[in-house]
């Protein structure tokens, strides 16, 4: 059993070779996907839980949504996305930023409200105005923690656009979801593509986070993410 | 330190647990291994598609009505899947259709000119695997190309070869279309076509939707009721024949005698690409379940 | 050869030939043939992989607590797994374990093993170091202490984690249907497929639920083996 799936894996290196346009393509369209949905996740997630990590209000509902996020099926997002807007670009975007904003938001909110306090009123004392309170000091402490969200998103928007194919997506989920026509050595070829494309993007966002980490700070990343969940 | 009552419960929680992991493990690993015992099963097992559920549970319901026993494996997947099914003995008859059997499961490159011709070879093939084919349906449901009415009267084209007549042909269809029929169809009829594989949208819509001016699509889809759609003709049956025949393990013809075999040939003979097109619309279409499609048409010919 | 007899399969009801999102009637003729079995596929799916993923993960922290090297590789194996989407990793055990139910519960049981194992070591790592003193001054042996000390002292943490491992679980069920038939995810995928709205929200509703009652139920569990655990929102 073991040696037939050795053979489906040398195969599937085949169809890696031979079908290498189709694989660049694919893997360009899910790199585009993902990088809008992130982008937008990130506009719309990060202002929304700065303010409120400022403010310090709203923790019960910055605290809560990433534990919905974590519970909703991406499936059942991305279909009920589709009965509502069919098939095409519009519906993934939609089901991507849904559940990109949550750990973004979540992440953004608990690393502003954290900041130390003493930083805030020392700055404070210095005369400045809440703006550049949040602007100079929060939220230069709170990257750290704040990028760990976003590389955290990445990763949920990296695997959703694979599901996302059966919406329209575009992406290696194309081929992923395609048994007939791409047959199991396709399927094994796109899925080692998508996992490579997951691991380069936590790499590349890791190597983010650790340069904007301010070098005091440096020490504080633990090895373990603060939101470890399957990415489903 | 720790209160009794809660050490307590915190041992009962951990030994019901376990208890409950463990039986759910066996559970999980004793359907593993199944005991063939005497006699052959009969497994009947379906692809993934609404037509094959109404197949199967034709198959299913009528031999149950005759007083067999028959396990169910619905939505198996694709032909390399339910065939890998077949020779493991995981089910032991399915619904198959002739020309899938010779290209996809033996690979062959050519068909046969004839359907009588399609069956006999995969009879013939099947047998050497210790499995055989029971009788061939009236209606096939194979690959064809359909356009909008108004686009056939607009260029005047009724055959598959009169899609030469419009510019810019584009058609959508799943990606396996292309791959299998592409180069055929430029070679025998010098037709060319932009085309657009399909990802879940169905053909149908794009069809309608007027994105693509052809379509390559089933001729049983339940979609061709409408009038809207005209069904090209392809003279040089380059698609092939696709009758549909239940491939099943020898032994259980040899061991369940002349009532199993009649039973499913009887059914088969009812099969009439009208009768398939209806059975497909109540279920794709109106959304009825196909158990009670099957049971409908079955009492309706009295063969429950 | 004689015609069959057509009989009148019944028009779509005109709440199903519209598409509305929800038809109740379609739900309840339906209930039978389509949406009960896959929930009872569903439950039976999780049930299964959070059983043995638990059995196992018990024995890994047990192991990771007496043997501080065991944690290191199990993390990274964590890390790695916990990246790679669920569906490639289905397809990546697809060609040694076939398109079966085992492929499933391998992927299932691996994840909720991670998800335990994390936080019944965290657990019983919470074990303050004067109650373990406590216990030794006591005369209770190493295995004593654990079982009768730490790992009663661990219940919260396992909760917390048997929590996030069931709701996870019964999420990543639904991703099992590109792989076999089974759970939720096939009435979903097959209505995609007919784009038929009712199907979708019907099976993606129960889905849900689901989760949440089994997660309710767990909070339940909590409550009553550990009362003087304050209801934090554990995450």
């Amino acid at each position: 059993m073991i040696l037939a799936g050795l053979d489906v894996f040398a195969n599937s290196l085949d169809f890696i070779v031979d079908r290498r346009e189709l694989l660049l393509e694919k893997t360009w369209e899910h790199v585009e996907l993902s990088i809008a949905a992130l982008l937008l996740s990130i506009l719309i997630a990060v202002p929304i839980g700065v303010v409120l990590g400022h403010l310090h209000r709203g923790s019960f509902l910055a605290v809560n949504l990433a534990n919905i996020g974590r519970a909703l099926p991406t499936l059942v997002v991305i279909a009920v996305g589709f009965t509502i807007f069919g098939i095409g670009y519009t519906n993934v975007i939609v089901a991507l930023v849904i559940l990109g904003v949550p750990p973004i938001l979540t992440n953004a909110y608990v690393a502003v409200d954290e900041v130390d306090r003493d930083a805030v009123e020392a700055a404070r004392g210095m005369g400045m105005t809440p703006l550049q309170v949040l602007l100079r000091v929060e939220v230069p402490l709170a990257l750290p923690l704040l990028f760990a969200g976003i590389r955290t998103a990445a990763v949920f928007i990296v695997a959703t656009a694979t599901i996302a194919a059966i919406a329209g997506g575009g992406g290696l989920g194309d081929i992923l979801v395609n048994q007939a026509a791409y047959r199991v050595e396709g399927l094994v070829a796109a899925a080692l593509c998508v996992s490579a494309l997951a691991l380069a993007a936590d790499g590349l966002l890791g190597l983010v986070q650790r340069w904007v980490t301010p070098a005091g700070l440096k020490q504080q990343i633990s090895t373990f993410e603060p939101d470890v969940r399957p990415v489903v | 330190m720790i209160r009794k009552h809660n050490r307590r419960a915190a041992k009962a929680a951990f030994a019901i647990a376990l208890g409950v992991a463990i039986v759910l493990g066996g559970a999980a690993a004793a359907p593993a291994g199944v005991d063939r015992g005497q006699a052959t099963p009969i497994i009947i097992g379906t692809k993934d598609f609404p037509e094959q559920y109404v197949l199967g549970q034709l198959y299913k319901q009528a031999l149950e009505a005759k007083g067999f026993k028959v396990q169910y494996k619905e939505n198996i997947g694709s032909t390399e899947l339910i065939d890998k099914s077949l020779r493991s003995g995981k089910v032991t008859f399915y619904p198959e259709y002739t020309g899938i059997m010779l290209s996809v499961t033996f690979g062959k490159k050519t068909l046969p000119k004839t359907a009588l011709g399609t069956y006999n070879l995969a009879k013939q093939l099947y047998g050497k695997r210790g499995q055989t084919l029971l009788k061939q349906t009236p209606f096939q449901d194979r690959d064809a190309i359909a356009v909008l009415r108004t686009t056939a009267n607009k260029f005047g084209v009724k055959t598959v070869g009169d899609l030469k007549k419009i510019p810019d042909l584009t058609l959508a269809g799943f990606p396996q279309f292309e791959t299998r029929w592409a180069p055929s169809l430029k070679k025998n009829y010098g037709v060319s076509f932009d085309f657009t594989p399909l990802a879940g949208t169905s053909a149908y819509t794009l069809l309608s939707q007027q994105k693509v001016l052809a379509a390559a699509i089933f001729s049983t889809d339940p979609q061709l009721i409408s009038t809207k759609y005209v069904v090209l003709s392809e003279p040089r049956n380059l698609f092939g024949f696709q009758y549909v025949a239940p491939v099943l393990d020898k032994d259980l013809v040899s061991e369940n005698g002349s009532s199993f075999s009649s039973t499913v040939n009887k059914v088969s003979a009812l099969l009439t690409t009208r009768a398939m097109i209806a059975m497909n619309k109540a279920v794709a279409i109106d959304k009825k379940p196909a158990a009670s499609v099957a049971r409908s048409f079955l009492k309706a010919n009295k063969l429950n | 050869m004689a015609e069959p007899v057509l009989p009148d399969f019944g028009e779509a009801s005109d709440c199903v030939a519209e598409n509305r999102f929800f038809c109740t009637d379609w739900v309840r003729e339906n209930w039978d043939p389509v949406l009960q079995p896959a929930l009872v596929q569903h439950i039976y799916l999780t049930a299964i992989a959070v059983g043995v993923g638990f059995v196992i993960s018990l024995g890994a922290a047990l192991l990771a607590h007496r043997l501080r090297y065991v944690e290191r590789p199990v993390a990274i194996v964590a890390a790695v797994i916990y990246t790679i989407p669920s569906l490639a990793l289905f397809q990546l055990l697809v060609p040694v374990t076939g398109l079966t139910v085992t492929t499933v519960e391998i992927a299932l049981v691996g994840y909720t093993v991670l998800i335990l194992f994390r936080n019944t070591l965290a657990g019983l790592r919470s074990v303050p170091a004067e109650v373990l003193e406590a216990a030794r001054g006591m005369g209770l042996t190493r295995n004593q202490t654990l079982l009768r000390v730490e790992l009663p002292l661990a219940v919260p943490a396992i909760i917390a984690g048997l929590r996030i491992a069931v709701v996870s679980t019964i999420a990543l069920a639904t991703v099992a249907a590109f792989v076999v038939s089974k759970g939720l995810g096939g009435p979903i995928l097959g209505a995609l497929r007919l784009d038929f709205r009712t199907e979708i929200i019907a099976a993606g509703a129960l889905a849900v639920g689901l989760a949440i009652v089994a997660d309710g139920l767990l909070v339940l569990l909590q409550r009553a083996v550990t009362p003087w655990a304050t209801a934090r929102t554990a995450t």
